[in-house]
């Protein structure tokens, strides 16, 4: 294992404040989740800052269960967590219920949602789904170098007035922008930067519909986070959530974050393993 | 010696036939009383779903009227009948029969997983419609409730089978919907959108499905008398008899214009012919829809067929900045309007 | 003030009943504005500034997809993957046996030479140490050059393409086109294309695929393939095409498995797995420079070293069995050649002989060692060890053995048809929780090496090639 920090380490700008931890993530103080589209790159910065070598195979699907690793920046030691490449969390296919079910019901301290900057639209779509679940949500811009082969200007300060969040240029592959995308994602979990994700409003009868349901879950499980989402997953028949709601998991959202993150690992293995 | 052996064949030969008679569980015996009990658990569901039905029109049914249904002698149907008064699922008033209201929910459970299985033949398996009832109404025997939510949630909590009938939901409420009325009610100029095609009899329905016609289409009338029924979708005319119309149930529409005239499915686009999707065809629900939809097909988008193989089949089209492959089948269901100027 | 409690139920209920009073298509309109809002944002965001290169990846998919180019690149990008596997990696392997089997000798003279007992010696060096010697010079280098040419592809993002360019055969067959992907991964290894079937979400598709998977040969039938392919379909010609006949011979064992891929995934959507096609999409990624560095590492350590050493832990007690096998003598026969002799009728009848049969129920567990142990029960047996080149293996199966042509093509063909190794039927269990499944793929594959080598010995018989 030592050969991989060194090795790993020559293309860190800044390696000071920052140290990968690969698979040593027994005592982790922060999780944090990687999300994102197919074939973003989601794979390489998951390498780039474990310094574990996840296979990085250009084709749609390759990461079908989860993969877990450790860093340490700054002195707090971060697990990181990537899950499959999803277009969406709605259509409940077995990789969008890994993903949707560990931002919801893994609860992670931050989530990093991880974009290309050549199809930036294509991935949005994503990251607001993302944003409507949780407030805590990093956006990493990956595959600028992509982008400027292309002949693409992105520019990630409009993108975070615009959503509501940190967005972060990087290129995963040479490590570029990593340090910013720690720092930020420190920032966003000990409450330096103050989130607003950008939600989007439906016609009169919907948002009526909604705010009635998040009422009721608000009132039977108090200080929920998320009592908007799980509204409109009920609306959409999500059957996860109901039965979420009806076992009372739901009430984990709000107590002993840590104790339903390791319960919900123990599932998760077991579900990936189908 | 030699008289030993047939005795020996004889007795060997007899006991194989017992063992393939009473062998426990794998038998002849064990599987025809398996199938018998299987049967019956058919004939009482079924039983269930005509009363059932029935009692959705407003009418009861005799013993009679239920052993044609079913499609047996009187005398068993009325043993199956004391069975399920027993049970206590039916009760009999002056020679009709009723759902108690234990038996309606049972009937609706019966009910909930043809409807929903008609709607996995449809929308999943894609079968032609014509099969989609008598292949539902041979798997929707013996399901648990569990099984059949977990259908339910798998398809998405349709609210309506291919038929156009609604599907009750887990606590056996139909969500309200638009029953419509037969189309020979319509006078010739209204558009209206078909709600319901009524699937018995299974020769009215052929000649609507020969017809063309789809739950979920919008028409307009023109013409409507005593031989014959016109409908328009704006490119193609739709004919039918007035007995078969009669088993078309439509509902108004406000809409002025039916269909635009130059949408066509995305399978017909012509290479690099740039199209802007307009929807995606009705037919086309369940997981389809939906990763149709989170793939980014949704109406508005630009897209356009960029690459083509040497069989033609499928083809990758351009779509918010990424390359999709698409096979025939599936690009026949996004409708498309192409851009006439490039 | 008192409020109406509340329960789960009610929510669920509420939803329930709220849900009929939203707009039809409630679903489509919610992805639709996420899409339209997604749009605005990065419309705003995003600016073309110019148009350099961008014109090149499409220029690419053009050549690699299109109607005329497409499958005849896919062809000779295979067969020059091959090509060059085979050509460097003719020269170490020669060098590796050289070395390693020095070492057996002057290991043996040394235990020997300290009065070691016969036996010892035997079993260490002649028995383990040979089994793992044949296994590394033989998978080693054609490993360490096929794999980063594989991976390289891979990562590039070639692999969809060749799905999309192939997916009208798979849904002729009834199958997803993504089979050719888990296809794609099987020649890495059988085990992991299983594993990667669980990108086709249809079960029925995905069964398909798992079941099919054995008919690429993997990395470790490779090396069988190649042997074969060098020493005896290559040999007769001059030095200077043989490289590209050996080559071309693999190419066609590797067709002849995505033919036996298409024709089994045919009769099964047909027999036991009827059904339509599901709906199918598939996105092509954009090309991406692959890492080099990573790319060595992912090939290098993640699968060469992990396969041979998966090898290495299987060809150690097989040496080990074999060479008790041989020296265990009965009646002055050895039980090894008693066992061979015992199997040789039904080996013959598929154009094999008892020894290959043996060497491949020995090999059960990993395929990748089936020639290493047919090498050490024939030299074992014959007692003849000294064996440095492909020149000495064709003069040790040709004039010791016996071996025809046709021994030679239907070992080819068996070591492509042939059941999946333990650690994939392992997996296929695994995947399907299945033992009906799991047992079907073993027989299917079984099935068919046996016949079609059945039928191609009875021809060959018939018309006097042999």
């Amino acid at each position: 294992m030592t050969n991989m920090i060194t090795s790993a380490c020559d293309t860190c700008p800044a390696h000071t404040q920052m140290a990968q931890m690969g698979l040593k993530i027994d005592n982790f103080d922060r999780v944090v989740a990687l999300a994102g589209n197919p074939n973003t790159g989601k794979s390489t910065v998951f390498n780039a800052l474990t310094g574990l070598k996840q296979h990085t195979g250009n084709w749609p699907g390759k990461t079908v269960t989860r993969a877990e690793g450790g860093y340490e920046f700054q002195s707090v030691k971060y697990k990181l967590v990537d899950l499959p490449g999803t277009y969406s969390l709605l259509s409940a296919s077995q990789d969008e219920e890994v993903a949707r079910n560990f931002i919801l019901f893994g609860q992670p301290d931050c989530t990093i949602v991880v974009t290309d900057a050549t199809a930036l639209e294509r991935n949005l779509n994503l990251a607001l789904q993302v944003m409507e679940i949780t407030d805590k949500v990093v956006i990493a811009v990956n595959l600028m170098d992509e982008a400027r082969r292309k002949g693409l200007e992105v520019d990630t300060r409009s993108l975070a007035r615009d959503l509501g969040v940190p967005a972060i240029p990087i290129v995963a592959r040479t490590s570029e922008g990593m340090q910013t995308l720690l720092q930020t994602v420190a920032d966003v979990i000990e409450g330096n930067i103050l989130t607003s994700p950008l939600r989007m409003e439906g016609n009169d009868q919907y948002q009526a519909a909604v705010r009635t349901l998040a009422a009721q879950i608000e009132h039977l499980y108090p200080a929920i986070p998320n009592a908007r989402w799980l509204a409109i997953r009920l609306l959409d028949g999500d059957d996860r959530v109901q039965q979420a709601i009806l076992s009372g998991e739901v009430a984990e959202l709000v107590s002993g974050q840590q104790r339903a993150e390791a319960q919900f690992s123990k599932q998760m293995a077991v579900a990936g393993r189908q | 010696m030699d008289h030993l052996f047939p005795i020996i064949f004889w007795s060997s030969a007899v006991l194989l036939l017992l063992l393939l008679i009473f062998f426990p569980r794998r038998g002849m015996l064990a599987r025809f009383k398996e199938y018998r009990q299987a049967r019956q658990r058919e004939q009482l569901e079924d039983t269930l779903k005509y009363l059932f039905g029935g009692q959705q029109s407003g009418h009861t049914l005799s013993a009679a009227e239920l052993a044609a249904s079913l499609q047996q002698p009187v005398a068993r149907t009325v043993d199956l009948l004391k069975r399920m008064e027993t049970q206590q699922l039916i009760e009999n008033q002056e020679g009709n029969y009723r759902l108690t209201h234990s038996g309606e929910k049972s009937a609706l459970h019966v009910v909930r997983a043809h409807r929903l299985w008609e709607r996995y033949l449809a929308d999943e398996a894609l079968m032609p419609l014509e099969n989609v009832h008598s292949m539902a109404h041979r798997r929707e025997h013996g399901m648990t409730v569990a099984q059949v939510n977990a259908l339910d949630a798998a398809l998405g909590h349709p609210l309506q089978d291919p038929h156009g009938d609604p599907i009750p939901n887990a606590s056996g409420n139909f969500r309200p919907h638009d029953q419509g009325s037969p189309l020979p009610q319509w006078q010739e100029g209204k558009i209206v959108k078909i709600v319901h095609l009524e699937d018995e009899p299974p020769l009215a329905f052929a000649q609507i499905l020969a017809a063309g016609l789809q739950v979920g289409q919008v028409m307009r009338v023109m013409e409507s008398n005593a031989t014959r029924l016109v409908l328009t979708d704006g490119q193609d005319e739709f004919t039918l008899a007035p007995q078969v119309a009669a088993n078309v149930f439509v509902s108004e529409r406000s809409e002025t214009a039916i269909v635009d005239e130059d949408v066509i499915p995305l399978g017909e686009l012509a290479d690099n012919q740039k199209a802007e999707i307009v929807r995606l065809d009705d037919q086309c629900m369940g997981f389809t829809r939906r990763r149709f939809l989170d793939l980014g097909f949704t109406p508005g988008t630009e897209i356009f067929p960029e690459l083509q193989n040497s069989f033609g089949d499928p083809r990758a089209y351009r779509l918010r900045g990424t390359l999709i492959a698409l096979r025939k089948e599936q690009a026949a269901q996004i409708l498309v309007r192409p851009q006439l100027y490039q | 003030m008192t409020i109406p409690s509340i329960t789960a139920q009610d929510i669920l209920d509420q939803a329930e009943s709220l849900r009929p009073q939203l707009k039809e298509g409630f679903r489509d309109e919610i992805v639709k504005s996420l899409y339209s809002e997604a749009a605005r944002i990065s419309g705003r965001a995003v600016h073309q500034v110019g148009n350099t290169k961008w014109d090149f990846d499409q220029k690419i998919d053009r050549l690699v997809t299109s109607p005329w180019t497409g499958l005849p690149i896919m062809l000779l990008l295979l067969a020059g993957v091959f090509w060059v596997t085979i050509v460097f990696a003719n020269i170490p392997s020669q060098m590796i046996a050289t070395a390693l089997f020095w070492i057996e000798d002057q290991a043996a003279n040394l235990f020997t030479s300290i009065g070691a007992p016969w036996w010892l010696t035997g079993f260490i060096w002649h028995g383990v140490y040979r089994g793992l010697a044949w296994v590394i010079a033989v998978m080693l280098p054609p490993m360490a050059i096929f794999f980063p040419i594989f991976t390289i592809l891979e990562d590039l993002g070639y692999l969809p393409r060749v799905a999309f360019n192939l997916d009208w055969l798979f849904k002729r067959a009834g199958a997803h086109g993504k089979q050719a992907l888990s296809m794609a991964m099987g020649f890495g290894c059988n085990a992991a294309g299983v594993i990667s079937t669980r990108v086709i979400d249809s079960p029925r598709e995905r069964l398909i695929a798992i079941l099919t998977n054995n008919f690429v040969p993997c990395n470790g039938r490779f090396p069988t393939l190649i042997m074969l392919a060098t020493v005896f379909v290559a040999a007769s010609f001059s030095p200077t095409v043989s490289s590209f006949i050996a080559a071309g011979a693999v190419l066609a064992v590797v067709l002849i498995g995505v033919f036996f891929t298409l024709l089994m995934s045919w009769i099964l959507s047909r027999t036991v797995l009827k059904g339509e096609a599901s709906a199918f999409t598939l996105e092509l990624p954009p090309y991406r420079k692959p890492n080099f560095s990573r790319i060595l590492y992912t090939s290098l350590i993640d699968r060469t070293i992990f396969v041979l050493w998966r090898a290495i832990k299987t060809a150690a007690p097989a040496g080990a069995l074999i060479w008790i096998l041989a020296n265990i003598n009965i009646n002055g026969v050895s039980l090894a050649r008693e066992i061979a002799n015992f199997l040789n009728p039904f080996g013959l009848l598929l154009g094999l002989d008892g020894v290959i049969m043996l060497a491949y129920i020995i090999a059960i567990p990993a395929n990748e060692i089936v020639v290493p142990t047919m090498m050490m029960v024939y030299s074992g047996v014959g007692m003849m060890t000294e064996i440095t080149g492909f020149g000495e293996i064709r003069a040790l199966l040709i004039d010791g053995n016996g071996w025809t042509m046709l021994t030679a093509i239907n070992l080819m063909l068996f070591s492509l048809l042939h059941n999946p190794c333990g650690t994939t039927i392992w997996t296929i269990y695994k995947e399907t929780k299945s033992t009906k499944w799991t047992v079907l793929s073993v027989v299917i594959t079984l099935g068919t090496a046996f016949l079609v080598t059945f039928i191609t010995a009875s021809i060959a018989r018939l018309l006097g090639w042999v």
